[in-house]
Parts: C-alpha cells; sequence; structure tokens
C-alpha cells in the first residue's frame, strides 16, 4: 500500500472525524449485532421447534385411514399393520417407521378418577434419536402391564414409579375396555399429549386393552432425507398395501406449522430490513457530511484536473470500510454472545423479568423458555451484505454531486 | 521574438446571477510569454481571477477566444480542459491548497499519481521537495505546517511534474510578508532555473515588486501591461510603463 493509495485516503479521512466514524460504526455493529441475536435465537427455537415436529411428534411423513385426521375417532383403523408397516419399509429412503394407537381413557388411582390418553407404541421402533422414546431402554420398561406415564401428567397426579393404573375406556367395538398397569417411569417428552396426558404402553398391551388386533391408528415414518420427502410420501402412496391409506408429509399435517415458519423468515427479514436502515442512517449521514465538508478539497482536486471517478472511488471505498468495519464488530459480538449462550441455553423467561424458566405448549409441541441460539453462516451474509448494499447506495447521491461540481465555484470561499 | 504560451483576444467572461448579468471581462487582450513572471493586479472585483481561470481551462469565456499552448479552449470540454490541467499546467491557490490527510510528500506524489505517472514518483517527489529546501517538511501533514510552509507545498506540488505554466490566484493573500518574500522568491528561482512560467493575481505590493511584468486590470479590462527590464526585478528599478492602447500591434518583445 503506497501512500497515496484510495485504500490508505479513505481510512485516514474516516479517522479526521472519529466521533462521527466511531458513532456510524457503532450504529452498523449494533444493527448486525441485533440482527444476529434474533435470527439466532429464533433459529434456536425454530430448530427445535421444527425438531421435535419432525422428530417426535409427526415425523417426516404418516399413513392412517383416510378420515382420522378430521375425527381421531378410535375406531378409524389402519388394518393390517404388519404388512402395511413391511411395505413402507421396503422403501429405500424410509429409515424408521413405526406404528402408533390413541385413546383417550379415564384413569383412576386410588379414589381419583381422570382424563388421561393412551398411546400405545412400539418401543423398538421409537427409540432412536427422533423416536417418541429416544435413548431409552423402553423395551425393559414395558409390557405385560408396565407402563410409562408423562412428566407433566405425572406431576399433577402425584404419580411416581410404582404406582397402579386402573384404565376405563371405549374399546374399538364400542364395549367397555379395562386394565390394571404399573407405572415404571416418568418420562419427559416435546409431544405435548404424552407429555401432559399420556400412559405410554406396548402395542400389545394398548391392542389388547382396546381390542385391537394387528390395528394402529397412525404410522410415522422418518425418511434419510427430509427434502425428498415429497416424492417418497408419492411413492408410498402407490403401494399396493397402503392404496386405502392416506400418506401425507409433515407439512400436509401442519400446515399452520409451515405457516409460522414461513412468518419467522419474513419476520427475521423485517429485522434485516432495520439493520439496513440502521447502517443507512450511519453511513449516508458520514458521506454526506464528509463530502459538505470536504467541497473545497474537492473542488482544489478537481481544479488540478483530478476526475470525478477517482473523487467518487475515494469516498465509495471510505463508505465501504465504515461498513465492513462496522458489520465486523457487529459480528464479531453476535458471535461472542452465541459462544457465551450455546452451552448453556438462554432463558426467554429470565429474559423477561421472570425468576423461573417455564414451560408452555403450543398447537401440540410442549415449550421450553430454555432455548439454544443457532447462527447460520447465511444469516452473517445476509448482513454483510445489506450493509454493503447500503454502503454503496449513501455514496449515490454525493458521487452525484461531485460529479455535477465545478470545481472553481467549489474553490470559492 | 519569445514563445507565446497564452494567447486571449477579445474575452469576454458574463457571470448571470439571477437577472443579473455581470459583466466581469470586457473585452481583454493578453499574451503571455514563456519566461514570464506576469502579475496581474487590480482592485476587489476587477476580474483577476476569471481571468487566470479561464488562461487555466477552469472555465470558459463567453466571447473572444483563449488559447494556450496553441489550442483554442472554447472548443474543448470538461475532460479535455481537466487533461489539460492536469498534464501541462501548474496551481497555487490562496488556500485548501492541500489535500489534509496526506503529508507534505504525500501531496506532492499524489499529483504526480493523477497524472499517471508510475514508478519512482515517491523519489521524485521527495527530490522536488529536497531541491526546493522543504525536506523536512516531508512527513508532515497540512495542519503541522504554517501557512507559510503549506503555500511553498503547494508551489512543489504544482512544479513537481514539470509544467510549462504555473497559475497562482493570490498565493501570499494569507501570508505575512517574510513568508510571502521566500515563496515569491522560490518561484522566481524556478522560472530561472527549470523555464516556467508564471501567473499570479495579486494585491500585494510584494509580488508586484517581484513580477517582471504587470498588468492592472479594472473593470475586466487592461488598463496598463509594465514590462520591467529582463535582469533586473529588484523592487522598483528599471521599470518601462506602457500604457494600454499606446503599444504597437502585435507587440509581444521584451523592451529593454
Ligand atoms: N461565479 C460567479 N458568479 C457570479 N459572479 C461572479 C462569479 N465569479 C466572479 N463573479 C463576479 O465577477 C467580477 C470579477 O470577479 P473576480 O474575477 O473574482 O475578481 P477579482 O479576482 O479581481 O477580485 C466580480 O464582480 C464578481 O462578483
Ligand atoms: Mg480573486
Amino acid at each position: 500500500m503506497t501512500g497515496t493509495s484510495t485504500l490508505r485516503i479513505a481510512w485516514r479521512n474516516l479517522g479526521r472525524n472519529r466521533k462521527r466514524s466511531v458513532l456510524a460504526l457503532a450504529a452498523i455493529a449494533l444493527g448486525q449485532f441485533i440482527f444476529l441475536a434474533v435470527a439466532a435465537l429464533m433459529h434456536g427455537y425454530m430448530d427445535e421447534f421444527h425438531g421435535s415436529i419432525t422428530g417426535p411428534m409427526i415425523g417426516h411423513a404418516q399413513v392412517h385411514a383416510p378420515v382420522w385426521l378430521d375425527d381421531r375417532s378410535i375406531d378409524i383403523t389402519i388394518d393390517n399393520v404388519t404388512s402395511a408397516l413391511d411395505a413402507v419399509r421396503a422403501d429405500p429412503s424410509v429409515e424408521h417407521v413405526s406404528a402408533r394407537i390413541y385413546a383417550p381413557v379415564l384413569t383412576a388411582l386410588t379414589e381419583e378418577g381422570f382424563m388421561s390418553f393412551v398411546v400405545g407404541v412400539d418401543p423398538a421402533s421409537e427409540s432412536h434419536d427422533d423416536g417418541l422414546l429416544p435413548g431409552l431402554d423402553a423395551a425393559s420398561l414395558m409390557g405385560e402391564g408396565r407402563v410409562l406415564a408423562g412428566s407433566g401428567f405425572a406431576r399433577r397426579y402425584d404419580i411416581e414409579p410404582g404406582a397402579e393404573l386402573a384404565l376405563v375406556g371405549q374399546d374399538v367395538d364400542g364395549s367397555i375396555a379395562s386394565g390394571l398397569f404399573t407405572v415404571t417411569q416418568v418420562i419427559s417428552s416435546p409431544v405435548d399429549i404424552v407429555n401432559n396426558l399420556g400412559i405410554v404402553m406396548t402395542l400389545d398391551d394398548a391392542g389388547e386393552l382396546l381390542a385391537m388386533y394387528d390395528q394402529a391408528h397412525e404410522m410415522v415414518i422418518h425418511t434419510r432425507d427430509l427434502d425428498t420427502v415429497g416424492e417418497t410420501v408419492a411413492r408410498l402412496s402407490a403401494v399396493p398395501a397402503l392404496v386405502d391409506l392416506e400418506v401425507l408429509t409433515w407439512r400436509e399435517i401442519v400446515p399452520e406449522m409451515v405457516g409460522m415458519f414461513e412468518m419467522v423468515d419474513v419476520m427475521l427479514l423485517v429485522v434485516l430490513g432495520i439493520v439496513f436502515v440502521a447502517a443507512a442512517a450511519g453511513i449516508a449521514n458520514t458521506m454526506l457530511m464528509a463530502t459538505f465538508e470536504r467541497k473545497h478539497e474537492f473542488g482544489m482536486l478537481l481544479s488540478l484536473g483530478c476526475g470525478p471517478s477517482r473523487l467518487a472511488r475515494m469516498i465509495t471505498v471510505e463508505a465501504v470500510i465504515l461498513g465492513l468495519v462496522g458489520v465486523v464488530i457487529g459480528t464479531a459480538l453476535g458471535l461472542g454472545l452465541l459462544l457465551i449462550t450455546q452451552q448453556t441455553g438462554l432463558d426467554y423467561a429470565a429474559l423477561g423479568g421472570a425468576s423461573d424458566s417455564y414451560e408452555a405448549s403450543y398447537k401440540g409441541l410442549h415449550l421450553s423458555s430454555l432455548v439454544y441460539p443457532r447462527l447460520y453462516a447465511s444469516d452473517v451474509l445476509a448482513g454483510m451484505i445489506a450493509v454493503f448494499l447500503t454502503a454503496l447506495l449513501s455514496v449515490v447521491w454525493p458521487i452525484m454531486r461531485i460529479a455535477r461540481m465545478e470545481p472553481m465555484e467549489a474553490m470559492r470561499l | 521574438m519569445q514563445d507565446v504560451l497564452v494567447g486571449a483576444s477579445a474575452v469576454t467572461k458574463d457571470f448571470h446571477v439571477g437577472k443579473i448579468t455581470v459583466n466581469a471581462l470586457r473585452g481583454l487582450d493578453l499574451d503571455i510569454h514563456k519566461g514570464d513572471f506576469l502579475a496581474i493586479v487590480g482592485p476587489s472585483g476587477s476580474g483577476k481571477t476569471t481571468l487566470l481561470n479561464l488562461i487555466g481551462a477552469l472555465d470558459t469565456a463567453t466571447g473572444g477566444k483563449v488559447e494556450v499552448f496553441g489550442q483554442d479552449l472554447s472548443g474543448m470540454s470538461r475532460r479535455e480542459r481537466a487533461e489539460l490541467r492536469l498534464r501541462s499546467l501548474g496551481f497555487v491557490f490562496q488556500a485548501y491548497n492541500l489535500v489534509p490527510v496526506l503529508t507534505a510528500l504525500e501531496n506532492v506524489e499524489f499529483v504526480l499519481e493523477l497524472r499517471g505517472e508510475d514508478g519512482g514518483r515517491r523519489a521524485t517527489a521527495m527530490s522536488v521537495l529536497e531541491d526546493l529546501g522543504l525536506g523536512e517538511l516531508a512527513d508532515r501533514r497540512p495542519n503541522e505546517m504554517s501557512g507559510g510552509q503549506q503555500q511553498r507545498v503547494a508551489v512543489a506540488r504544482a512544479v513537481a511534474a514539470k509544467p510549462r505554466l504555473v497559475l497562482a490566484d493570490e498565493p501570499t493573500a494569507n501570508l505575512d510578508s517574510e513568508n510571502g518574500e521566500s515563496l515569491l522568491k522560490m518561484m522566481r528561482q524556478l522560472r530561472d532555473e527549470h523555464d516556467m512560467t508564471f501567473v499570479f493575481s495579486t494585491h500585494d505590493p510584494l509580488v508586484v515588486a517581484y513580477a517582471s511584468r504587470v498588468v492592472t486590470i479594472r473593470d475586466g479590462k487592461i488598463v496598463s501591461d509594465i514590462r520591467k527590464n529582463s535582469g533586473e526585478e529588484a523592487p522598483g528599478e528599471g521599470v518601462e510603463v506602457r500604457r494600454k492602447g499606446t503599444e504597437p500591434p502585435g507587440d509581444g518583445t521584451e523592451v529593454n
């Protein structure tokens, strides 16, 4: 870099009014930081959300009897489940498939009676990471009258391992169903219904209780690649063993969630717009002031025969340096926040001033106020590009002024 | 005979300010010769700066003709005029001569770079400063120099690329007489040693004293053109006065 290089001149010019440059830098850095913080929180939240939905709750795709989703009545069943499962499993892109049974029952514990929900599952095929019982040696805890209880449910009714539950309900034929079960473990699940009402038992126990033999209400599918789930579903729909059934992607099952993810993207775009405005205010103000202040200097250089394009380049480089330094500082701050909060998570409740973390549920999802921020390279890049474009935009007017400048006019004292 | 660097004939320049027209120059004839150390004097508002701007290709005449190095300026585009200024003219202004963020050396270097000279620019710039006795100012920024030092650096910058003609608009206006004198000595030395031609607009008697030729304008017209005997440019010596209109037509010769 020689003494008169454009870069060096630009840098020194930014140092001329240090206070103003620092202020502009601060505005840009803060903008980028806020954008990254919001993006990281949103993604942390939404990715977990997304993971829960496409994990244990809905899976990537599901198979049911055609009207099950509208009605969820116990008698709307998938028959010949074993062969249906085999048919699904035969598809090369299917990684896991498991059948589930759902039935509302009345539970009696000593003298009390309350509403609960039987969830019948195959422990072996629900123990994978995205299953309903991840990492649990469920097979040894379930079967032959032994069941698991959701943590919210257990807390509410003081149910502890060893508790005996008497269940009464209606079986698939409309007759009275009843049975006695022992709780072996209390489990926490991101699926709201399991957590707050759930009595999780084996498919065999549930089938016996409800008189459902080789039947289930739903088959949950996890594919090897979520992006191509549409093609997998199309393929499965054509399989003979499944023709009378409905095969749907998670998007089709919970369209309102899909809408939510889209809304978050729009929100991030809005935040990005605010960053843009902050940067624009910082850079444009600086460049405008600088152009006014340096009128004589520019006039002198033009008088000497310096081309307006050279001056334009000078202030463009200045604006870009200002923007990029600001955005780099903002990014560093954002990454710092990420580093600090990534391990421990960030408690929304604490942010909002509440002393206790809370748990809540939304549309069947069980949510915690603890969020693990997550940042994508694309967010950082989006911020940088926004600032870079702002820098370019904010010199348009100054450049137009310079182009129209009459050297001796600008020089006049 | 001497080379004519600048030929101005019947030059007029009007400025329009709202509905008012200011006739800044009203039919002005002037030839500037190689080696002139010419002071244009006259009361404030008489048109000195306007004339200098026309000669310096910073502005175009309303009427008449201005030729610089044989080129008619009226037919030139903005860009061509900028190119002419950059290549063949040196400028020293009353103020705001230097780029504030550059050192003296870098200021000189910058014009060399603008001219597209490559290789050894820094060394060239340094030797220009040193030749003019400004070596110790090389690393100072304008705000670390006195007004006189700044003007001397401005002269160094103006002459660094060896222009044939240097134009200076009131170069000593902001200087005390001591600094003014050292600036003038520096420029006269450049004229003598490097065959450069200098044109000043000025109020300053000191500049008049150092000038080899003094042109007085009033109300946009030349009222006198005084040529001192060459070699005798000390104040008040060997002065010959010719009133405008008494000189023979086409006069361009030295009178001595
Ligand atoms: N750009 C301009 N617009 C309007 N009037 C101008 C302009 N430049 C000069 N003038 C007028 O032209 C006349 C000559 O000005 P100038 O050449 O600056 O005089 P001097 O340099 O001798 O003081 C003055 O009346 C001045 O007001
Ligand atoms: Mg003037």
